[in-house]
Protein backbone atom coordinates (compact mmCIF):
# COMPACT_ATOMS: atom_id res chain seq x y z
CA UNK A 1 0.00 0.00 0.00
CA UNK A 2 2.82 2.36 0.39
CA UNK A 3 4.49 1.54 -2.54
CA UNK A 4 1.50 2.76 -4.09
CA UNK A 5 1.23 5.81 -2.42
CA UNK A 6 4.92 6.39 -3.13
CA UNK A 7 4.17 5.57 -7.04
CA UNK A 8 1.55 7.84 -7.29
CA UNK A 9 3.58 10.90 -5.77
CA UNK A 10 6.25 10.04 -8.28
CA UNK A 11 3.54 9.91 -10.83
CA UNK A 12 2.43 13.14 -9.82
CA UNK A 13 5.64 14.86 -9.64
CA UNK A 14 6.42 13.34 -13.17
CA UNK A 15 3.69 14.86 -14.65
CA UNK A 16 3.83 17.96 -13.11
CA UNK A 17 7.64 18.06 -14.91
CA UNK A 18 6.21 17.28 -18.00
CA UNK A 19 3.47 19.50 -17.65
CA UNK A 20 5.66 22.40 -17.41
CA UNK A 21 7.73 21.28 -20.21
CA UNK A 22 4.62 21.15 -22.69
CA UNK A 23 3.85 24.75 -20.86
CA UNK A 24 7.07 25.52 -22.08
CA UNK A 25 6.84 24.36 -25.61
CA UNK A 26 3.79 26.24 -25.72
CA UNK A 27 5.09 29.47 -24.88
CA UNK A 28 8.62 29.03 -26.52
CA UNK A 29 6.12 28.23 -29.55
CA UNK A 30 7.11 24.98 -30.52
CA UNK A 31 3.28 23.70 -29.97
CA UNK A 32 1.78 21.95 -27.27
CA UNK A 33 4.42 19.08 -27.72
CA UNK A 34 2.36 16.60 -29.61
CA UNK A 35 1.46 19.22 -32.44
CA UNK A 36 4.49 20.99 -33.03
CA UNK A 37 5.95 21.79 -36.21
CA UNK A 38 9.09 22.98 -37.42
CA UNK A 39 9.05 26.66 -36.92
CA UNK A 40 12.91 27.68 -38.00
CA UNK A 41 15.34 26.48 -40.43
CA UNK A 42 17.54 23.38 -38.71
CA UNK A 43 21.13 24.26 -37.58
CA UNK A 44 24.13 24.17 -40.22
CA UNK A 45 25.57 21.34 -37.79
CA UNK A 46 22.24 19.66 -38.02
CA UNK A 47 22.27 20.17 -42.28
CA UNK A 48 25.72 19.44 -42.66
CA UNK A 49 25.30 15.76 -40.53
CA UNK A 50 22.37 15.31 -42.88
CA UNK A 51 24.66 15.89 -45.82
CA UNK A 52 26.91 13.59 -43.98
CA UNK A 53 24.57 11.00 -43.79
CA UNK A 54 23.47 11.07 -47.03
CA UNK A 55 27.48 10.94 -48.14
CA UNK A 56 27.60 7.95 -46.26
CA UNK A 57 30.16 9.31 -43.60
CA UNK A 58 27.45 8.89 -40.90
CA UNK A 59 25.83 5.32 -40.86
CA UNK A 60 22.53 4.86 -39.50
CA UNK A 61 20.66 1.79 -38.24
CA UNK A 62 17.06 2.61 -38.47
CA UNK A 63 16.16 -1.09 -37.43
CA UNK A 64 18.90 -0.88 -34.70
CA UNK A 65 20.50 -3.65 -33.08
CA UNK A 66 23.90 -4.00 -31.10
CA UNK A 67 26.77 -3.32 -33.40
CA UNK A 68 29.93 -3.91 -31.72
CA UNK A 69 32.50 -2.12 -34.48
CA UNK A 70 30.72 0.99 -33.90
CA UNK A 71 31.73 1.16 -30.18
CA UNK A 72 33.48 4.55 -30.18
CA UNK A 73 29.65 5.80 -29.10
CA UNK A 74 29.98 3.48 -25.84
CA UNK A 75 33.72 4.42 -24.93
CA UNK A 76 33.44 7.68 -25.20
CA UNK A 77 30.08 7.90 -22.97
CA UNK A 78 31.72 5.77 -20.35
CA UNK A 79 35.17 7.78 -20.34
CA UNK A 80 32.62 10.93 -19.80
CA UNK A 81 30.75 9.12 -17.06
CA UNK A 82 34.11 7.61 -15.35
CA UNK A 83 35.53 11.13 -15.54
CA UNK A 84 33.19 13.00 -13.77
CA UNK A 85 32.57 10.73 -11.25
CA UNK A 86 36.61 10.36 -10.61
CA UNK A 87 36.39 14.44 -9.92
CA UNK A 88 33.37 14.50 -7.57
CA UNK A 89 34.95 11.20 -5.68
CA UNK A 90 38.31 12.63 -5.43
CA UNK A 91 36.93 15.80 -4.19
CA UNK A 92 34.63 14.10 -1.84
CA UNK A 93 37.32 11.78 -0.21
CA UNK A 94 39.69 14.65 0.10
CA UNK A 95 36.88 16.61 1.81
CA UNK A 96 36.59 13.89 4.31
CA UNK A 97 40.25 12.71 4.77
CA UNK A 98 40.30 16.91 5.71
CA UNK A 99 37.78 16.56 8.06
CA UNK A 100 39.26 13.56 10.22
CA UNK A 101 42.08 15.09 10.43
CA UNK A 102 40.69 18.19 11.88
CA UNK A 103 38.39 15.90 14.35
CA UNK A 104 41.63 13.94 15.33
CA UNK A 105 43.28 17.55 15.87
CA UNK A 106 40.59 18.54 17.89
CA UNK A 107 40.25 15.33 20.14
CA UNK A 108 44.17 15.55 20.65
CA UNK B 1 21.51 5.65 -5.19
CA UNK B 2 19.87 7.75 -2.56
CA UNK B 3 21.30 5.69 1.24
CA UNK B 4 18.32 6.13 2.93
CA UNK B 5 18.70 4.47 6.14
CA UNK B 6 16.31 1.78 4.91
CA UNK B 7 19.06 0.67 2.57
CA UNK B 8 22.40 0.73 4.44
CA UNK B 9 22.24 2.35 8.17
CA UNK B 10 19.48 -0.62 9.36
CA UNK B 11 21.68 -3.41 7.92
CA UNK B 12 23.19 -4.96 10.88
CA UNK B 13 27.02 -4.69 10.57
CA UNK B 14 28.54 -8.35 10.69
CA UNK B 15 31.77 -9.55 9.97
CA UNK B 16 33.27 -10.81 7.01
CA UNK B 17 31.25 -13.69 4.96
CA UNK B 18 28.45 -13.55 7.72
CA UNK B 19 27.42 -10.10 6.65
CA UNK B 20 24.05 -9.94 5.58
CA UNK B 21 22.78 -7.67 2.73
CA UNK B 22 19.09 -6.82 3.12
CA UNK B 23 17.24 -7.83 -0.07
CA UNK B 24 15.85 -3.85 -0.15
CA UNK B 25 19.76 -3.19 -0.54
CA UNK B 26 20.45 -5.49 -2.85
CA UNK B 27 17.50 -4.50 -4.84
CA UNK B 28 18.69 -0.74 -4.74
CA UNK B 29 22.18 -1.79 -5.71
CA UNK B 30 21.40 -3.96 -8.66
CA UNK B 31 18.67 -1.50 -9.60
CA UNK B 32 20.62 1.65 -9.84
CA UNK B 33 23.51 -0.46 -11.72
CA UNK B 34 20.33 -1.43 -14.14
CA UNK B 35 19.83 2.13 -14.36
CA UNK B 36 23.29 3.37 -14.84
CA UNK B 37 23.70 0.39 -17.12
CA UNK B 38 20.58 1.87 -19.76
CA UNK B 39 21.72 5.19 -19.65
CA UNK B 40 25.30 4.50 -20.92
CA UNK B 41 23.82 2.35 -23.85
CA UNK B 42 20.73 4.79 -24.25
CA UNK B 43 23.40 7.69 -24.56
CA UNK B 44 25.44 5.95 -27.15
CA UNK B 45 22.92 6.20 -30.22
CA UNK B 46 25.90 5.25 -32.65
CA UNK B 47 26.32 1.80 -31.19
CA UNK B 48 22.78 1.20 -30.28
CA UNK B 49 20.95 1.93 -33.01
CA UNK B 50 17.67 4.39 -32.79
CA UNK B 51 15.34 1.34 -32.26
CA UNK B 52 17.01 0.26 -29.44
CA UNK B 53 17.92 3.97 -28.01
CA UNK B 54 14.10 4.17 -28.12
CA UNK B 55 13.68 1.03 -26.57
CA UNK B 56 16.20 1.75 -23.39
CA UNK B 57 14.82 4.65 -22.91
CA UNK B 58 11.21 3.56 -22.62
CA UNK B 59 11.88 1.15 -19.93
CA UNK B 60 14.39 3.61 -18.50
CA UNK B 61 12.07 5.86 -17.55
CA UNK B 62 9.63 2.69 -15.71
CA UNK B 63 13.08 2.11 -13.72
CA UNK B 64 13.00 5.59 -12.73
CA UNK B 65 9.82 5.54 -11.56
CA UNK B 66 10.60 2.30 -9.76
CA UNK B 67 13.78 4.11 -8.33
CA UNK B 68 12.02 7.39 -7.12
CA UNK B 69 9.10 5.43 -5.71
CA UNK B 70 12.20 2.91 -3.40
CA UNK B 71 13.73 6.51 -2.53
CA UNK B 72 10.69 9.03 -2.16
CA UNK B 73 11.09 8.38 1.77
CA UNK B 74 14.25 10.16 1.43
CA UNK B 75 13.04 13.05 -0.96
CA UNK B 76 10.58 13.87 1.56
CA UNK B 77 12.74 13.69 4.40
CA UNK B 78 15.17 15.82 2.60
CA UNK B 79 12.68 18.03 1.68
CA UNK B 80 11.36 18.61 5.04
CA UNK B 81 14.88 19.28 6.40
CA UNK B 82 15.99 21.34 4.06
CA UNK B 83 17.11 23.81 5.80
CA UNK B 84 18.28 22.19 8.63
CA UNK B 85 20.82 20.05 6.86
CA UNK B 86 24.21 20.61 6.26
CA UNK B 87 25.90 21.79 2.96
CA UNK B 88 26.46 18.27 1.42
CA UNK B 89 23.16 17.42 1.78
CA UNK B 90 21.61 20.47 0.55
CA UNK B 91 24.08 19.91 -2.65
CA UNK B 92 22.64 16.09 -3.01
CA UNK B 93 19.27 17.25 -2.80
CA UNK B 94 19.70 20.06 -5.69
CA UNK B 95 21.37 17.67 -7.91
CA UNK B 96 18.93 14.69 -7.48
CA UNK B 97 16.24 17.90 -8.18
CA UNK B 98 18.37 18.48 -11.28
CA UNK B 99 18.76 14.78 -12.45
CA UNK B 100 14.69 14.37 -11.63
CA UNK B 101 13.91 17.39 -14.09
CA UNK B 102 16.04 16.42 -17.04
CA UNK B 103 15.89 12.75 -17.16
CA UNK B 104 12.13 13.22 -17.06
CA UNK B 105 12.27 16.35 -20.07
CA UNK B 106 14.62 13.90 -21.76
CA UNK B 107 12.09 10.51 -21.56
CA UNK B 108 9.22 12.65 -22.77
CA UNK B 109 10.59 14.29 -25.34
CA UNK B 110 12.10 11.45 -26.76
CA UNK B 111 8.87 9.74 -26.75
CA UNK B 112 7.06 13.23 -28.52
CA UNK B 113 10.26 12.48 -31.08
CA UNK B 114 10.48 8.24 -31.15
CA UNK B 115 10.90 7.75 -35.06
CA UNK B 116 10.61 4.00 -34.26
CA UNK B 117 9.36 2.79 -30.79
CA UNK B 118 5.81 4.93 -31.33
CA UNK B 119 5.20 4.10 -35.25
CA UNK B 120 5.57 0.31 -33.75
CA UNK B 121 2.80 0.90 -31.62
CA UNK B 122 0.56 2.58 -34.03
CA UNK B 123 0.90 6.12 -32.64
CA UNK B 124 2.59 8.80 -34.88
CA UNK B 125 3.51 11.81 -33.80
CA UNK B 126 4.43 15.06 -36.34
CA UNK B 127 7.88 16.23 -36.25
CA UNK B 128 8.92 19.35 -33.67
CA UNK B 129 12.35 21.28 -33.59
CA UNK B 130 11.45 21.81 -29.74
CA UNK B 131 11.41 18.68 -28.90
CA UNK B 132 14.44 17.81 -30.37
CA UNK B 133 16.22 20.02 -29.70
CA UNK B 134 15.32 19.84 -25.75
CA UNK B 135 15.92 16.17 -25.80
CA UNK B 136 19.20 16.56 -27.02
CA UNK B 137 19.73 19.39 -24.30
CA UNK B 138 18.21 17.52 -21.11
CA UNK B 139 19.89 14.33 -22.35
CA UNK B 140 23.75 16.28 -22.23
CA UNK B 141 22.69 17.58 -18.95
CA UNK B 142 21.69 14.10 -17.46
CA UNK B 143 25.30 12.58 -18.70
CA UNK B 144 26.78 15.14 -16.39
CA UNK B 145 24.43 14.71 -13.67
CA UNK B 146 24.53 10.72 -13.49
CA UNK B 147 27.97 10.32 -12.61
CA UNK B 148 28.03 13.07 -10.53
CA UNK B 149 24.73 11.69 -8.40
CA UNK B 150 25.95 7.98 -8.73
CA UNK B 151 29.82 9.58 -7.28
CA UNK B 152 28.35 11.20 -4.21
CA UNK B 153 26.80 8.35 -2.56
CA UNK B 154 30.15 6.15 -3.57
CA UNK B 155 30.47 5.55 0.27
CA UNK B 156 27.64 3.50 -0.18
CA UNK B 157 28.71 1.86 -3.36
CA UNK B 158 31.57 0.75 -1.95
CA UNK B 159 29.99 -0.41 1.25
CA UNK B 160 27.73 -2.47 -1.26
CA UNK B 161 30.12 -3.88 -3.05
CA UNK B 162 32.16 -4.93 -0.28
CA UNK B 163 29.61 -6.78 1.37
CA UNK B 164 29.05 -8.26 -2.13
CA UNK B 165 32.11 -9.71 -2.12
CA UNK B 166 31.94 -11.42 1.13
CA UNK B 167 28.38 -12.41 0.94
CA UNK B 168 27.35 -16.07 0.74
CA UNK B 169 23.86 -16.65 -0.98
CA UNK B 170 23.12 -19.23 2.16
CA UNK B 171 23.40 -16.81 4.63
CA UNK B 172 21.09 -13.93 3.02
CA UNK B 173 17.75 -12.91 4.32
Amino acid sequence: MKFVRHLAAVVLAVAVIVGLGMLWAHVAGGGTGIGGQLRRPPSREAVQRLGQIRAGVIAVRPAGGLSLADSGDLIRTCVIEAALAAVVITVSAARLRHRRTRRAASHG
Amino acid sequence: MNASPATSVEDPPVAGSRRRILARTRLDFWLDALLLVAFTLAYSLGFTGIALHEWIGIGLGVALLVHLTLHWDWVIRTTRKLLSRGGRERFIWLVNLLLLACMTLCIASGILISEVALPQLGITLPASFFWRQMHDTTATLTLILVPIHAALRWRWIVGVARRFAAWRPGRSR
